[in-house]
């Protein structure tokens, strides 16, 4: 009674007429639909579509600097030998210049010698759709030898947060580190959600956590020191916490979120800095400091960060977390968690008994 | 891009590898007490590093 009253006091104050008892909670007022989650904006997606063409408009460079996204590709294709089926039509969200094709078509040697090796995954694969909004980084390598090892057709998007696909029309959703770019993470997610048939995987790898915090870690304190404030240079990625969740948020089942820290060890903050140029994966964080990072900040993070983070031999690493995920498209046929209560065996005895 | 010119980026590393004792000195004053960074804390430091570096980069 105590909260009606209280949510009623103003329009009761408007309507001083109405029998006191009515005024008070016998009243209903229209049902209005609230505008749901707000929808925060974080990057700037145009000028990471700017920053992938630059960078694929230089092909070898562009090539040379994706030892990360080939090797994350290699692990997360890697989790598609556990799942033993045939797939007619997958897609690459995200695919950059398509590193998981090229993943893909690679022969996988079986840990144990003696026996032999399984061909490669692309053979379980009819159809490859790669997706990617940046059409030079798509199609940088279309002509290279692993395009005719597979059936890929390439797909320029508008926009990776709006997928332009038919709801349940694929068997296979992957992606592979260009999740961290998106502003609207949990809409995404329910967007691939959709257009996976029933009983079908989303495998991602995204960057997330710890990702880079040497620099960030050195860069506010040459700008705290230097100039007396911060201004965001690394982005906010989310954390291991935050995926299960968004999977979860986004209906899918069956989940699986693993994470794996890669280190890469350079010579010095500029190589690092350039390489991160070169594979497109410069800041586009709204509101950071427009125009390049000046001088002074840029010799006092080279100092502090070989103080604070340097390896014995005179070489910077920089760490990237990837987080992988998986989840699966509901479908009645799947396992499902018992009912609370319904377990009829006490974990103890077993346990007790050895 | 002209792969053959070397970018602005690539001569300042060179020049800023020239004074490492300089850049450890700086680094070793702030990360001695890095929770209480403040404006110009090793601007005297600095000023050295950067000395080093502007000889360097005329080199």
């Amino acid at each position: 009674m105590s909260s009606c009253t209280r949510s009623l006091t103003a329009a009761s104050s408007r309507l001083p007429s109405l029998p006191h008892q009515l005024s008070r909670c016998h009243r209903r007022t229209y049902a209005v639909q609230s505008g749901g989650a707000p929808r925060f904006q974080v990057f700037n997606r145009r000028s990471k579509w700017l920053q992938k063409e630059r960078a694929a408009a230089n092909p070898e460079l562009s090539r040379e600097t994706d030892y990360l996204k080939d090797e994350v590709a290699v692990r997360l294709t890697e989790r598609l030998l556990d799942i033993k089926r045939h797939f007619p039509k997958v897609l690459d969200v995200g695919a950059n210049s398509c590193n998981i094709a090229r993943a893909l078509v690679q022969p996988n040697p079986d840990p144990d010698p003696s026996k032999p090796d399984s061909p490669p995954i692309s053979t379980r694969i009819t159809e490859l759709v790669a997706a990617e909004s940046s059409e030079a980084l798509l199609y940088r390598d279309a002509k290279l030898d692993f395009n005719n090892q597979l059936n890929i057709t390439r797909h320029v998007l508008e926009d990776e947060e709006t997928l332009p696909y038919e709801p349940e029309s694929f068997d296979l959703v992957m992606s592979n580190l260009s999740m961290h770019w998106i502003n609207d993470l949990p809409g995404t997610l329910t967007q691939i959600n959709n257009i996976l048939k029933p009983d079908c995987p989303f495998i991602g790898a995204m960057l997330g956590g710890d990702t880079l915090f040497e620099l960030r870690t050195s860069l506010q304190l040459a700008e705290q020191e230097r100039r007396g404030g911060m201004s965001p240079r690394v982005s906010p990625l989310a954390d291991v916490r935050d995926v299960g969740g968004l999977l979860q948020k986004a209906g899918f089942k069956m989940l699986t979120v693993d994470v794996d820290d890669i280190i890469v060890d350079y010579p010095d903050t500029f190589t690092l800095m350039q390489d991160l140029q070169a594979m497109g994966e410069s800041n586009v964080i709204l509101g950071r400091e427009m125009g390049p990072i000046s001088r002074d900040l840029l010799l006092a993070n080279e100092a502090i960060y070989r103080e604070l983070h340097g390896n014995e031999d005179g070489s910077l690493p920089a760490t990237f977390r990837i987080i992988y995920m998986i989840g699966w498209h509901e479908s009645p046929d799947q396992a499902k968690p018992l009912p609370r209560g319904s377990g009829d065996l006490n974990l103890k005895d077993i346990l007790e008994q050895k | 891009m002209n792969p053959a010119k070397t970018r602005p980026i690539q001569k300042f590393a060179a020049a800023t590898s020239k004074c490492s004792v300089e850049a450890a000195a700086y680094g070793k004053c702030i990360v001695a007490d890095y929770n209480a960074v403040h404006k110009d804390k090793c601007a005297k430091e600095f000023m050295r590093l950067k000395d080093c570096y502007l000889l360097a980069s005329k080199k």
